[in-house]
């Protein structure tokens, strides 16, 4: 398998962790990552200030990849979301097709909607499969508790092909338990991390992560799995800040999805940029250990 | 004749109510406006319990034609758009597009755009992302760039002056 990574603005400018932790698992489940110079920002975040701007953004990010003949592998759930809706926008819309396009015009790229779009669950866990990662397995993650978070952007709207589904996410469930761990159910599961506020309200941004991690802390869960840099950055850069907004000492262990499946695999520590991580990772076994 | 907010005397925007149907009807033919209050989106809403959004209201005042109060309050700045409105309204009803459209409005009208969307937008149009590359700190201390972990280059517009040519011309664009 053979897809362009599409970085986005977060992972490649500050959420170092995931990005490595990607270029680690994926070519041991023999996926090729292809590097496309050129790409920008999908245009989601903002989206609430022209939305005209999200639709080209997006279309001029899956034209490069178009014109490599490349699908496209996009870790962020926010450009999963952003590049996903303009392709279903533009190719069921041509009078807007035509609008974008002519706006891309000046970078001569053209969209013409031949490049498919896959975030970090559907690719491990409908192209990849279950039974090659049980292969991969050297240290099974034995009985380790995990909450896991979808990111509200890869699993809503449902009407834009979403990974998952929207009410009841199993897959990322299913990938850890093959690995090992036990994810289980939780109350506040589908709750919003509130990452999108931060640029406007970041008290109440903090207040959501806060509110989330600490039912998760109260659970007794071993470690909370995320796969969207905006959550993480809430959930593991700013864990202690969200704490003091729900009064609450939080001492969750937050790793990417990619980071944890990289330690069953046996991928060191360093490799997977575990030490980047704020929150108390080195509290597990697998982390501490040599 | 139309309805006055006699709390406001504010009158109905009919022109703007109809570009903001128009506008969601393009972009999703699967959204109606069939809203029957149920406040079933409230009731989920992410941003209800902390910042005071009611989903089922700013509907309603769409249905009204009172744009002006909603593009002139900070109440649409609070959603988070967790989508959660729009996936379980039983009347496909999509409350977080209506406050995409209106956040839009406000802004194209010449509203101060608040926080940190302008720095998000300048940073955009002049290097193609939402910041610059981050040096980064670790847990012990030691400050890490993109090169120190073994990291490629990152990817960015590789002709910044036809790329900010391209953005100018939709800065006026409406969807």
């Amino acid at each position: 398998m053979k897809y362009a990574l599409y970085p986005g603005c977060v992972m490649p400018t500050e959420q170092y962790a995931y990005e490595m932790s990607i270029r680690e698992v994926m070519p041991k489940l023999d996926v090729e990552l292809v590097d496309l110079k050129g790409f920008s920002c999908c245009g989601e975040p903002i989206k609430s200030v022209n939305q005209m701007l999200t639709l080209t953004l997006s279309a001029r990010n899956l034209a490069i990849a178009e014109k490599e003949g490349l699908d496209i592998f996009a870790p962020c759930p926010i450009c999963h979301l952003a590049l996903s809706e303009c392709k279903r926008i533009l190719d069921a819309d041509p009078a807007m097709n035509e609008r974008v396009n002519k706006f891309l015009e000046d970078e001569g790229l053209k969209y013409s909607g031949t490049s498919d779009i896959v975030s970090t669950i559907d690719l491990i866990h409908d192209k990849i499969g279950i039974e090659k990662i049980k292969k991969l397995v050297k240290k099974p993650l034995k009985d380790l508790k995990v909450a896991t978070h979808n990111g509200c952007h890869l699993i809503r709207p449902s009407e834009i092909g979403r990974p998952d589904d929207s009410e009841n996410p199993q897959k990322m469930d299913k990938i850890l338990k093959a690995v090992g761990a036990n994810p289980l159910d939780y109350p506040e599961k589908l709750d919003c991390c509130g990452g999108l506020l931060t640029a406007n309200l970041p008290e109440a941004a903090l207040t959501k992560t806060g509110q989330k991690l600490k039912g998760v802390q109260d659970q007794g869960f071993d470690a909370f799995i995320d796969t969207c840099p905006w959550c993480h950055r809430q959930y593991d850069s700013k864990q202690t800040k969200a704490g003091e907004t729900v009064a609450a000492k939080l001492d969750v262990p937050v790793l990417y999805l990619t980071q944890i499946l990289g330690l069953s695999f046996g991928i060191s520590k360093d490799k997977l940029g575990l030490d980047l991580n704020l929150s108390p990772v080195e509290k597990l076994a697998v982390v501490g250990g040599k | 004749m139309s309805i006055t907010d006699l709390t406001s005397m504010g009158e109905p925007q009919t022109e703007q109510r109809k570009e903001i149907n128009e506008r969601l009807r393009r972009l999703q033919d699967e959204i109606s406006d069939y809203c029957y209050q149920c406040a079933k989106c409230t009731s989920g809403c992410e941003a209800h319990k902390l910042l005071e959004l009611e989903p089922h209201k700013i509907v309603a005042l769409l249905k009204r034609g009172l744009i002006d109060e909603m593009i002139n309050s900070e109440i649409i700045w609070t959603c988070m758009s967790c989508f959660k409105c729009r996936e379980r309204c039983p009347q496909k009803v999509a409350p977080v597009e209506i406050l995409f459209a209106l956040k839009n409005l406000a802004v194209a009208s010449g509203k101060q755009i608040p926080g940190n969307y302008t720095a998000m937008l300048q940073s955009v149009l002049s290097i193609g992302l939402l910041q610059d590359v981050k040096s980064i700190t670790t847990k012990d201390n030691k400050t890490k760039t993109r090169t120190d972990l073994g990291l490629p280059e990152i990817s960015k517009p590789a002709d910044p002056t036809k790329f900010q040519m391209m953005l100018s011309k939709i800065a006026v664009e409406k969807v």
